[in-house]
C-alpha cells in the first residue's frame, strides 16, 4: 500500500499531477487517483489515496465490477461497471471517484507508483508487502452520506489533529 | 485544437453584469505566449491611457500561460495586471499557489474584468458557468475569513479563491490580492484595483485537464529541467529556508537594508535570519503547485501561525525599520496577509517616517502623536491599523510613500525610496549594481523581479564572458557588462512570467533558457515556437510596455534611483564606499535595447 507521512507533505500536488499525467497524458486534480486535501488555515496538507482497507467496502459493488489484485490494489472492470456510483458512496475516505465516466482509484501504476517518484518531500512511500492492514471501520460512521470530496476533507482533518498537537507542544513552549 | 492553453478568454463587465466567453486565438498566443505577456498586450491594445486607475474604465486582467497547471515544475503562477493605482503606470503582480492552475483547468487563459459593481460582489467561475454573486456579507472581512466564508457558502472546500481584505476595500493604494491565504500578488496595488471595482474575490473551480501536444517529449523536457533544479548548488538552502536565506546572505554582502538603508549590515542578523526562523518556528515545508523545491514554510509562534514569510516581508518588518524582533515580523506577516497590505510598500512608508523623525524633519506631532523611533513595534502596529482603516495620518500613509512625502514636504522627498512611485525592495543596490539598473528601468517601478540579475552574485566569471562579453558582469560591485546582463535577464524574467513559472526557479536559479523554453512551449502547445520567435515576442512586449509607460507620462528622467543610492556611499561593511553610477548604466541599457537617448523605442 501507499503510506503517507502527513508531517512531510508540503501540499504541492506534485503527486496528483504526475498521477494524472501517467494515467491520461494530461494534468488536473480531477483526473488524479491521489488527491491532496489542503486545509490552509490549519497548515494541513494530506494526500488521500486508497488505503487498501481491511474492510474493502468498495467491493460491495452491485455489479461486482470491483476486485482486489495480488498487489492489494483495487481493480475496476470497465465492462461490468455501469457507473452507478455505489463505490463512491461505499468508500469512507473518498478514495474512489467517477470522472469522465471512469471510476478513478489508485492502481499503484502497475507496481511503480509515479506519485512516490514525484514527491520530493518523501511524504509518500510504497510498501508492497503491506496489504489490507488499515481499518476504516471506526471512521466510516463519520462520513456517511458525504460526497467524496467532503469525505477526503473530513479524513484530512482527523489525520491533521495529531500533527497539530505536536506543533503546539514543540513550538509554543519557550 | 490548441494544446496547453485553456482555450477561452473570459470577459466580465461588473457594471452591466454582461459575461462574454471568447475563443483564444492561437496566432495571438504565438505573439504574446501568455501570462504577463498576454496581459501586457491586452493593456496595450485596449486600455485608454488617460483613465483614472480607480475608474470603472480601468482593466483588471488575470492571465495564465500555456503551461500553467501542466507537468512543468513550478508552473503555478498567474499575473494580475492593470493601470496601477499606486504608480499610475503599468501595474502587475504575480503569485503562485493554486489559483493560476485552477483557472487553466476551468478552461481559461485570461480573465478580463471591467466596470464597477454597484455593491460588493464576487465572481464565481465553475468551468463554463460564470456568475456574479453578492458579497455584501463579506464587507470588512479579512482574507482568511473571506476564503473560509466563500468555501462554506459554496459548500466546496476545494474552490480556489483570490481575495482582497479590508485594505483593498478601503482603497489603500498598495493593497494586495491573496490566494490560498498566503500566496500574494503584492506589488503595484492590484488589491486596490479589485476594491475600486467592488470586487471582493474571484473564485474558481476547474474540473478540466491540461492537455499537451507531445506529452512524452514534454515529459522528457520536464525531467531535464527537474534535474537542473535538483543539481543546483542552492537547491538545499532554498528548500530549507526559501527566500529568507537572503537575510544572512545579503548581510554578508553588506547590502541588507538596516534602518531604512542607512547601513548595510545588522549586528543582530542572527536574531532575524531565515535560519533562526527555521530553527525556532518552522513546522514544515509548504509548496506551490507542482513544485519540487517547496521553499515556503509553515510556522507557529506563541501568537500566530501562518505560511511564509518571504524575505521581502521579513526584512521590511525587521532590519529595514530597525526591529530585531523576529516574532513581531512573523506576526505582521500574518496580519498583513489577512488584511491585504503589501509589506514592502507599507514597510517603506514606516521606514521613511522613522528616518524623517531621526533627521528631525518631523516629530510625533506631525504623525498623530505616534513615536516613529527605530523598531518601535507599538507604533508600527498602530499605524498599520490606521492605514488599513484609513484613519488620521493612516489615510496619507495609505497613498504610498511618494504621495506622502510630496504632501508632507520639508525635503522629506529625498528620503522616500521609490522609483516611479513604487517603493524600493529590500536589497541595497549600492552593492549589487545590476539590481540598481533593474530598479531604475523596470516597467513597474523599483522592483527586482522584472530582471532579477541574480547572476551577478554567482561568481560565474567564465559564463559572464561568454554571455555578456565581460567577466565583470559577474562582479557585483562593477557596473561593466551590467546593461547586457539586465537586458538578458529581463527577457528571461518575462519568459518565466509568460510560462507562469516561479521566478525564483526559472530566473534566480538560472535554469530556464530560451532554447529550453521554446522546446517546452512547442512540445506543450504544438504551435511553432522557436527560440528566435520567443525572443522576438519578449522584445516586443518589453518595447510595448515601454511605449505604454511613455503614454502614461514616463520619461528618461524617471529611469533613475533615489538620491541615497547614487550619492551617499555606505559607510560600513563589505559594500562600503559604493554608489551606483546609474546615469551611464541606463544609457548603455537604452543602447542595447535599441531605444533612443530619451528611452523611446525606435519603430520596428
Amino acid at each position: 500500500m501507499l503510506v503517507i507521512d502527513i508531517n512531510k507533505c508540503s501540499g504541492c500536488r506534485r503527486c496528483e499531477t504526475h498521477c494524472s499525467f501517467y494515467h491520461s497524458g494530461k494534468t488536473g486534480h480531477s483526473g488524479a487517483r491521489i488527491k491532496v486535501e489542503k486545509i490552509e488555515i490549519l497548515g494541513i496538507d494530506f494526500p488521500v489515496v486508497c488505503h487498501q482497507c481491511q474492510e474493502h467496502y468498495c467491493t460491495k459493488c452491485p455489479q461486482k465490477a470491483i476486485s482486489i489484485t495480488d498487489r492489494g490494489s483495487i481493480e475496476v472492470s470497465p465492462t461490468l461497471c455501469d457507473l452507478c456510483g455505489a463505490c463512491e458512496i461505499l468508500c469512507p475516505i473518498g478514495a474512489i471517484e467517477i470522472y469522465n465516466e471512469i471510476p478513478h482509484v489508485c492502481d499503484l501504476c502497475g507496481g511503480s507508483p509515479r506519485c512516490v517518484e514525484a514527491c520530493e518531500m518523501g511524504a509518500i512511500s510504497f510498501e508492497p508487502d503491506v496489504k489490507q492492514s488499515v481499518s476504516l471501520e471506526g471512521f466510516r460512521q463519520k462520513t456517511k452520506k458525504m460526497s467524496p470530496a467532503k469525505k477526503r476533507h473530513a479524513y484530512a482533518l482527523e489525520a491533521g489533529e495529531t500533527l497539530r498537537n505536536e506543533w503546539s507542544v514543540n513550538n509554543r513552549r519557550e | 485544437m490548441v494544446h496547453g492553453y485553456g482555450g477561452h478568454i473570459l470577459r466580465v463587465d461588473l457594471s452591466s453584469g454582461k459575461i462574454l466567453r471568447e475563443k483564444t486565438d492561437p496566432g495571438h498566443m504565438l505573439a504574446t505566449i501568455g501570462g504577463r505577456g498576454l496581459n501586457s498586450r491586452r493593456l496595450y491594445d485596449e486600455l485608454d491611457r488617460d483613465v483614472d486607475p480607480l475608474s470603472p474604465e480601468n482593466l483588471l486582467l488575470i492571465g495564465v500561460g500555456p503551461l500553467t497547471g501542466s507537468l512543468l515544475s513550478t508552473s503555478a503562477y498567474m499575473t494580475i495586471s492593470g493601470k496601477s493605482p499606486l504608480t499610475g503606470i503599468l501595474g502587475d503582480s504575480a503569485a503562485g499557489g493554486f489559483f493560476g492552475p485552477e483557472i487553466k483547468m476551468a478552461g481559461y487563459d485570461q480573465l478580463i474584468f471591467t466596470g464597477r459593481s454597484d455593491t460588493l460582489s464576487y465572481v464565481y467561475i465553475h468551468d463554463d458557468h460564470v456568475e456574479i454573486r453578492d458579497a455584501a456579507h463579506l464587507a470588512g472581512k479579512d482574507i482568511f475569513q473571506t476564503t473560509a466564508m466563500i468555501r462554506k457558502e459554496l459548500d466546496d472546500n476545494n474552490v480556489q479563491i483570490a481575495a482582497i481584505g479590508p485594505a483593498g476595500e478601503n482603497l489603500v493604494r498598495y493593497a494586495i490580492v491573496a490566494c490560498n491565504n498566503s500566496r500574494v500578488c503584492g506589488r503595484t496595488g492590484m488589491g486596490c484595483l479589485f476594491g475600486s471595482k467592488s470586487l471582493k474575490a474571484v473564485v474558481v473551480k476547474g474540473t478540466g485537464m491540461v492537455s499537451l501536444a507531445q506529452p512524452l517529449k514534454f515529459m522528457e523536457l520536464c525531467k531535464k529541467l527537474d534535474q537542473r533544479i535538483l543539481d543546483h548548488p542552492e537547491f538545499h538552502d532554498r528548500h530549507e529556508l526559501g527566500s529568507t536565506l537572503l537575510i544572512k546572505a545579503l548581510n554578508g554582502l553588506g547590502i541588507l537594508p538596516v534602518n531604512h538603508f542607512q547601513q548595510g549590515t545588522a549586528p543582530y542578523v542572527d536574531q532575524i535570519s531565515g535560519q533562526a526562523l527555521a530553527r525556532k518556528y518552522k513546522t514544515k515545508n509548504k509548496g506551490c503547485f507542482n513544485c519540487n523545491i517547496n521553499c515556503s514554510r509553515y510556522y507557529v509562534t506563541r501568537q500566530v501561525e501562518s505560511e511564509g514569510p518571504e524575505y521581502e516581508t521579513l526584512c521590511s518588518f525587521s532590519s529595514r525599520i530597525g526591529s530585531q524582533d523576529l516574532e513581531f515580523a512573523l506576526k505582521m506577516n500574518q496580519y498583513l496577509n489577512r488584511m491585504g497590505l503589501d509589506s514592502l510598500s507599507c514597510g517603506e512608508t514606516i521606514g521613511w517616517a522613522m528616518e524623517c523623525v531621526e533627521k528631525g524633519i518631523f516629530d510625533k506631532n506631525d504623525f498623530d502623536g505616534l513615536e516613529f523611533t527605530w523598531g518601535n513595534t507599538h507604533t508600527i502596529e498602530q499605524v498599520v491599523g490606521m492605514i488599513i482603516r484609513g484613519e488620521g495620518i493612516g489615510k496619507e500613509f495609505s497613498m504610498g510613500t511618494r504621495y506622502l512625502a510630496d504632501k508632507m514636504g520639508k525635503g522629506s522627498q529625498k528620503y522616500a525610496l521609490h522609483v516611479k512611485g513604487l517603493d524600493v525592495i529590500c536589497g541595497d543596490p549600492r552593492g549589487i549594481k545590476a539590481f540598481g539598473l533593474t530598479y531604475a528601468i523596470a516597467s513597474r517601478g523599483a522592483d527586482h523581479l522584472r530582471a532579477e540579475p541574480f547572476f551577478e552574485l554567482t561568481n560565474r566569471f567564465e559564463e559572464a564572458e561568454k554571455r555578456f562579453g565581460t567577466r565583470q558582469a559577474a562582479d557585483r560591485l562593477s557596473d561593466k557588462g551590467k546593461a547586457a546582463l539586465v537586458e538578458y535577464t529581463e527577457r528571461q524574467a518575462l519568459l518565466t512570467d509568460c510560462m507562469t513559472m516561479c521566478k525564483n526557479v526559472g530566473l534566480s536559479m538560472d535554469v530556464m533558457d530560451f532554447e529550453l523554453g521554446a522546446d517546452l512551449l512547442r512540445a506543450g502547445t504544438g504551435l511553432k515556437f522557436t527560440a528566435d520567435k520567443v525572443n522576438q515576442s519578449l522584445r516586443k512586449t518589453i518595447d510595448n510596455d515601454r511605449r505604454m509607460n511613455i503614454d502614461f507620462g514616463i520619461t528618461a528622467e524617471a529611469d533613475t534611483l533615489p538620491h541615497r543610492f547614487t550619492h551617499e556611499p555606505l559607510s560600513e561593511g563589505p559594500s562600503r564606499d559604493q554608489v551606483v553610477p546609474i546615469h551611464d548604466m541606463v544609457r548603455q541599457y537604452y543602447e542595447i535595447k535599441g531605444w533612443d537617448r530619451n528611452g523611446v523605442p525606435l519603430k520596428p
